[in-house]
């Protein structure tokens, strides 16, 4: 009876002991995520697949001066100018190679005309590597655009007044 | 200017030197140096943006400040020349402020669009910023824009030339362009408009900036206010790299930068390498634009060989073959004496003696030259022009000389570098300089007198200009005496009126060529071109020795292509001088004896079906040979021609095969510019697709027809040493030369004297296809004198109707700005153009009738 | 022919033993030849040709003490004696008439209602130096005193006091008259020769000099109308007397310009050393205050002197007084500021004459005028900042001594010494965002 008592015991008062931190683990919110389905929502200060900023016009900020390839410590970035239609400076390519890249952020911070930006995106795998090789078109961001544009002024007021971060 | 007082100085003795001290550090300079020059020989590094050594210091741009001390202000070091006992600071904090004041005052409105300015990485603005600047401005109001009407915007980028285009707003007014122009090259067509803070650079109203040193004023721009096509958005330049090289179009060597891209193969831009013996750091727009060629997409890549009458293309070894065969055929049924070749003189020495060593011990035939574009060449390498073009001849002589004296040479088309070294002599020495040509030209703006004489009449200006020295006892009577004896010409009235020219005018030289101490004479292409070259080169031998200019004249005819001067040492003639043959028969053990022939009889022996395989390197004579018809017969009679040019041309049209030939730039070479100083240009960048440098095209077809023939380059390079060690001067005989009458009457209707040019922007047959050389100049056209058009109604731009006892062609007109005479100018560089169809081989001078084509 | 209705003291000059430039201003047929040779014209020049040496003529004129009167009073007989005898160039002379220093208008009276005495003078000084080839270069805007020039001269040649072997001494002179295109900076020598020359009128380094190498890089004297015009009463009646006139040092008399808030504008010639004061209160001269207001200042030499406060103004008229008290005699422009003239807005008018006259050569003047401008618009209209004065002070440093030619030193000097004596009147300005001054008098 009393091994029946102990067992009795253990079950309800020394397993629940044990169980305890998986349950409350039950009520907490999961550290980990579901990630393909979910993402995990980066700083923003996360440097990752650069883009190219375009002015509200639509036409683009970069003028292809090469500054952000003389910046680059891993030589990842290749571009050549051109002229457009109205005579000024233009870039005909330019080609970022993913492969290469640190993601050191120098590119932007090069950068004088606000072109170049590291952006939130860390899913850019590919299955062979030329596809790491990423020109304008791929960067350039659409036009219109879709985000909102609230963002884009926080983002701009960030980067010039260097606002810390408060998510953090 | 200090370049010019110092050498007007006597001697560098005590009296003329001055000690001054620098940053505590003395120094003994002469005097008339400025301190910024005293400095720059220290070492001492005084920023400046409006100074150039080569102009003089104007003080505008008050960058270069240093503290004198017992001086109250701060002074310029670029115009203050240096007195005994000076104490200089360049680095003191007054200095130091009064730079930083500068760059301030002219950052104020210069814009900060140095991301997209061509300028940026090599822009003195930027790096004196960085060195001598601060970071913030104190500047709160809007900058000052220049917009033009019509624009909206402050981009301010106007094209105010063919190649430049000029951003108002970054000039930061330093006049470096204006001076340049007018001082240097003696142009007018760029000046400042308005004043003060809104002072503007700019093209004279209605005109264009398109002066042919027009690309000089983009390099000296200390900003990017003047920039080019050539290098706009191109490339950055600190990805670049440089090669140092020459020209490859002016016979005088200039010295030049190449930018290069290795990754690409691709060569930017040509910029000046300054050397003060030869080029003063001035290009020529022929030069600075022509590396453009190299890159052109036009360019042979690999070898082509008629199939069936069509040229297709194939590799080496195909084209080696038949060329092996065909050569072996002839040589074997016919000899050697039966093949021939035309080799260019913009090839460097290596393939010229390789092609020399080709046709002498490969087909143990004589039958070579370099001379493509003259009829009547001398047969003799000893005859009176050879003599004349082989005494020596220095550029930095010109500087200095009292007396200068350049006869038959339309100067900026030929020899634009020596123009601006008389130009040069003109603005800083005391020089008295003549221009004697058979039409007006534009360099003869800097001459005290211009002398026009009938076409056709060279000697009797020259028998005029000794006989007046005579007449007038000028010179010694005993020489007079005999010079008399040998010429026909009775009196310098007589040649007066042969030759057009006035007595007066013709007396004035001979006082001149009589008194001068120093004098500088040559000839150019109109003398080298006649048929009567040996004839005026006799004439002028007599001149120098009836005025005993020995030992205080230059006197020379001028080579006109970048290694001319090279073949003539290499023996690249069909008679070499004997010094030259026994030199190569002690070098290569044999030294053919069979005759020698020039192009002209090449020619002739190839329409007589007596020469049947020919070779061209890099030469055109079906385009540039004065009498079209007569080379274009000929050729089309050839058994076998192979010609390797670097692109497809009229003459590689009648070719057999045809071998891609590398460039300049494509491999390292070595070139004797006109004053016989060897100079080298580097390989700058890989030869296109399959093209193969002259020396390697003449080894691999030597061997082809003989594998014994092979010849390394070191051998080739050591011969080359030794050939070129020889003495080249030939003496002049001791006694007058006979001067026959030539004269060259007119040919019924057709009257009109017609020269053959080179366009101010262009040389010879390849810079058509550079494309900033063709925003210059694409079409030909003929150049009418002003009274001349008016009298048969021809305006800028009509149809004019061209014809010669031969030919006939179409070309627009020309008001031209310069010749005011009855002479019509035609530019050769054009394939469309065909103007060597109107030449005869026989003239003297060609003439021809024009006529308006009514619409 | 046009008259200019200018205010001279020619009754008092006329009657005056000593004074001898404005004598017969008055008379309206003096500028003709009978009339200014029946007043004894022409007699100096007939003098030295028939008489005199170059060197004589030299002489007499160093001897004087007669100082250039353009603005920077270079003794004029030592800048002829710099002319290189042995130079076997021709040499020249160039009168300059380009009168545009804001204020004075001195040079005007004299070649319009005299011009043979300018004539006279000039062709007095073509033979100290040797030269016969001489130039006046009128400014672009006097277009009837080129008229009058052009006039004078032709009578001239016509009486044969120019042109070839002039009565009979083997000496030629030839004479060009020579407008220029309106502008402040061609009157600085060197770039009155490069106007002369057809280049663009910008002032050219020195060394060289004028006097060594100048126009078309020959020995060429550039002078002012009034000192030229002094060289003949100085031949008729001898350096002794004329160094008696004046002070020790600045000899003669000299024309002032009196202008502004006064009851009498007009050119007055005094002797040199003459009491400021005098001549702003004097019946005879400026005749007191107009309205008979406050004085709040005086610019004693043209628009590019520094100021004088009225405690300053007890002082004479010569080049060494005027430097004592912190000013230049330049010109003889005289400009009275009342106390209604707000400071700021003068100096506003000023820097935008300058600004407008830079002609663009050195950076410092080009760049700096054109900032000084535009902080001083911003003072003037209320928008200035704080610290305003101190940049514009700084600025003017920047400027002062860096540049080729005066121009840019005179633009500061005013600027610098406005803020000096008024600094409260600039710094009410930018706080109250108005005039200390209510009431603007606007210069008629």
């Amino acid at each position: 009876m009393n091994e029946v008592l102990k067992a009795v015991g253990n079950i309800f008062l020394k397993m629940p002991k044990g169980f305890v931190v998986t349950f409350k683990h039950l009520f907490k919110k999961p550290i980990t995520l579901d990630y393909p389905r979910k993402k995990n929502p980066m700083t923003a200060r996360y440097r990752g697949k650069h883009y190219l900023e375009r002015y509200d016009d639509g036409t683009e900020r970069c003028v292809c001066c090469g500054l952000c390839a003389a910046a680059c410590p891993a030589d990842a970035i290749y571009m050549e100018p051109e002229e457009n239609e109205k005579g000024e400076r233009r870039a005909k390519m330019y080609e970022i190679n993913l492969l290469r890249c640190i993601f050191c952020g120098f590119c932007e911070e090069a950068c004088p005309e606000e072109a170049i930006f590291l952006g939130q995106v860390y899913e850019f795998s590919e299955d062979n590597r030329n596809s790491f090789i990423v020109g304008k078109d791929d960067m350039l961001v659409p036009h219109p655009r879709k985000d909102n544009p609230l963002k884009r002024i926080y983002r701009r007021v960030r980067r010039v007044y260097g606002v810390t971060d408060k998510s953090k | 200017m200090a370049e010019a007082t110092k050498k007007d100085m006597p001697t560098e003795t005590a009296e003329n030197m001055v000690t001054l001290t620098i940053n505590g550090r003395e120094t003994t300079v002469p005097k008339g140096t400025t301190v910024l020059q005293a400095a720059k020989e220290l070492g001492v590094h005084i920023p400046t943006f409006c100074w150039h050594p080569k102009l003089k210091p104007v003080g505008a741009c008050r960058m270069c400040y240093v503290e004198v001390e017992k001086m109250p202000k701060l002074q310029v070091s670029c115009a203050l020349e240096v007195m005994d006992g000076m104490v200089v600071h360049t680095d003191s904090d007054t200095v130091k402020q009064g730079r930083k004041a500068i760059i301030e005052f002219i950052l104020l409105n210069h814009p900060l669009d140095c991301p997209t300015c061509d300028k940026g990485g090599e822009c003195d603005l930027q790096n004196l910023t960085f060195a001598h600047g601060v970071d913030d401005s104190r500047f709160e109001f809007q900058k000052y824009r220049f917009v033009d009407e019509g624009m909206t915007t402050t981009f301010d980028d106007r094209r105010i030339g063919p190649e430049i285009i000029l951003n108002r707003n970054r000039c930061i007014l330093c006049y470096k362009c204006v001076r340049a122009n007018k001082e240097a090259f003696g142009e007018y067509d760029l000046g400042v408009y308005e004043r003060g803070s809104i002072a503007e650079i700019n093209a004279a109203p209605g005109e264009q900036v398109d002066n042919p040193f027009s690309g000089n004023l983009v390099e000296i721009c200390p900003v990017g206010a003047l920039t080019n096509s050539d290098w706009r958005y191109k490339i950055r330049v600190w990805l670049t790299s440089t090669t140092p090289s020459i020209c490859n179009y002016t016979s005088s060597g200039i010295n030049t930068l190449f930018f290069k891209e290795n990754h690409h193969n691709k060569i930017y831009r040509v910029t000046s390498r300054p050397s003060d013996d030869i080029d003063d750091g001035w290009l020529p727009d022929v030069t600075r634009y022509g590396y453009q060629i190299v890159n052109s997409p036009d360019r042979l890549t690999t070898p082509l060989v008629k199939k069936e009458g069509k040229q297709v293309e194939a590799t080496w070894e195909e084209a080696l073959e038949i060329i092996g065969k065909r050569f072996g055929e002839i040589k074997e049924r016919l000899g050697g004496v039966c093949v021939g070749a035309l080799v260019s003189p913009g090839l460097d020495n290596a393939s010229l003696h390789a092609a020399s060593r080709l046709m002498r011990v490969g087909f143990k035939s004589n039958n070579i030259d370099f001379r493509g574009d003259y009829r009547y060449l001398p047969e003799s390498s000893e005859s009176p022009f050879m003599r004349l073009c082989s005494r020596p001849f220095k550029i930095a002589d010109i500087d200095d000389s009292d007396v200068i004296v350049t006869f038959g040479s339309d100067l900026i088309r030929e020899h634009a570098n020596e123009y601006l070294r008389i130009r040069k002599a003109f603005n800083f020495g005391n020089a008295r300089i003549f221009a004697v040509n058979p039409y007006q030209t534009k360099s003869a703006d800097v001459s005290s007198l211009e002398l026009v004489y009938l076409p056709g009449t060279e000697e009797s200006v020259v028998n005029g200009i000794c006989l007046a020295a005579i007449e007038d006892n000028l010179v010694d009577a005993k020489r007079g005496e005999k010079f008399k004896l040998k010429t026909p010409t009775k009196s310098s009235a007589e040649a007066a009126k042969v030759s057009g020219v006035d007595r007066e005018s013709l007396r004035t030289v001979a006082e001149a060529l009589a008194e001068g101490k120093k004098i500088t004479f040559f000839t150019g292409e109109i003398i080298t071109r006649s048929r009567q070259r040996d004839l005026i080169a006799s004439a002028l031998i007599n001149l120098h020795r009836l005025f005993g200019l020995k030992g205080r004249a230059q006197m020379s005819a001028l080579a006109r292509y970048a290694n001319s001067k090279g073949a003539e040492k290499l023996g690249l003639l069909p008679n070499p001088r004997t010094v030259v043959v026994d030199k190569l028969r002690g070098l290569w053990g044999e030294y053919p004896e069979s005759p020698a022939r020039n192009t002209d009889a090449m020619m002739a022996l190839i329409k007589k079906e007596e020469i049947k395989g020919f070779l061209i390197l890099g030469s055109n004579p079906v385009m540039l040979y004065p009498d079209r018809e007569f080379v274009k017969e000929g050729i089309e009679k050839l058994d076998f021609l192979v010609v390797a040019d670097l692109f497809e041309t009229e003459t590689t049209e009648l070719a057999d095969v045809v071998l891609p030939l590398a460039s300049w730039a494509e491999y390292e070479g070595y070139y004797v510019n006109l004053e016989g100083r060897t100079q080298k240009a580097a390989r700058a960048v890989k030869p296109i697709g399959q093209a193969k440098p002259g020396y390697e095209i003449a080894s691999l077809i030597g061997e082809a027809l003989d594998p014994e023939m092979f010849q390394n380059e070191q051998q080739i390079h050591s011969e080359v040493r030794q050939l070129l060690e020889l003495d080249s001067v030939i003496a002049y005989p001791d006694d007058f030369l006979e001067v026959k009458a030539d004269t060259d009457g007119s040919q019924g209707d057709y009257n009109l004297p017609l020269y053959i040019i080179d366009d101010w922007h262009h040389s010879g047959h390849l810079t058509e296809k550079a494309p900033s050389l063709a925003n210059f100049a694409s079409e030909p056209y003929i150049e009418i004198p002003p009274q001349l058009a008016s009298e048969l109604k021809i305006a800028h731009g009509d149809s004019v109707r061209v014809e010669s006892e031969v030919g006939k062609v179409i070309l627009p007109a020309r008001i031209s700005e310069h010749t005011q005479n009855n002479v019509v100018l035609v530019p050769r560089n054009f394939s469309s153009s065909n103007v060597t169809s109107l030449l005869m081989r026989k003239k003297r001078v060609d003439r021809v009738k024009i006529s308006k084509v009514d619409e | 022919m046009f008259y200019s209705p200018v205010i001279t003291n020619a009754a008092e000059v006329a009657s005056h033993k000593d004074l001898h430039l404005f004598k017969y201003v008055e008379d309206p047929k003096q500028h003709e030849i009978g009339t200014y040779q029946a007043h004894g014209g022409y007699k100096a020049w007939k003098k030295v040709l028939n008489g005199m040496t170059a060197d004589q003529v030299t002489e007499e004129v160093k001897k004087s003490g007669l100082r250039g009167r353009g603005g920077a009073g270079f003794p004029t007989g030592m800048k002829w004696g710099f002319v290189p005898k042995a130079s076997p160039k021709p040499r020249y002379l160039c009168c300059n008439a380009d009168e545009s220093e804001p204020g004075t208008c001195k040079d005007r009276v004299l070649m319009e209602r005299d011009p043979h005495g300018v004539i006279e003078g000039m062709a007095i000084a073509a033979y100290a130096i040797g030269c016969h080839l001489m130039f006046i270069y009128i400014r672009g805007e006097f277009n009837h005193c080129r008229e009058r020039m052009e006039q004078a001269m032709n009578e001239a040649y016509q009486h044969g006091h120019l042109g070839k072997n002039i009565h009979g001494s083997g000496y030629d002179l030839e004479m060009i008259v020579h407008t220029g295109g309106g502008a402040y900076i061609c009157g600085e020598e060197t770039a009155l020769l490069n106007s002369v020359e057809g280049e663009r009128g910008m002032s050219r380094m020195r060394p060289p000099f004028p006097a060594i190498e100048g126009l078309y890089a020959c020995p060429t004297i550039v002078n002012n109308v009034e000192s030229l015009a002094s060289v003949p009463h100085i031949i008729n009646r001898g350096a002794d007397w004329y160094g008696s006139l004046g002070t020790e040092k600045s000899k003669g008399t000299k024309i002032f310009s009196l202008s502004g808030h006064v009851k009498r504008p007009g050119n007055y010639e005094v002797e040199m050393g003459f009491n400021l004061k005098k001549l702003i209160y004097d019946p005879a001269y400026g005749n007191g205050m107009l309205e008979d207001k406050k004085l709040k200042g005086v610019i004693p030499g043209g628009a590019s002197t520094p100021f004088l406060t009225p405690d300053m103004i007890d002082v004479g008229l010569d080049y060494e007084s005027l430097q004592t008290v912190g000013s230049m005699l330049g010109s003889g422009a005289v400009i009275v500021f009342n106390e209604d003239a707000c400071i700021v807005w003068v100096i506003k008018k000023l820097i935008h004459f300058f600004r407008h006259e830079s002609c663009g050569k050195c950076t410092p003047c080009r760049e700096g005028t054109s900032w000084l401008e535009q902080m001083i618009n911003r003072i003037e209209s209320g928008e200035g900042q704080p610290g305003d004065i101190e940049k514009i002070e700084d600025v003017c440093g920047n400027i002062l001594g860096r540049t080729i030619c005066p121009l840019g030193d005179a633009a500061v000097m005013p600027i610098q010494s406005a803020i000096k004596h008024w600094r409260d009147e600039w710094q009410y300005h930018i706080d109250q965002k108005q005039c200390m001054v209510k009431t603007n008098f606007d210069f008629k």
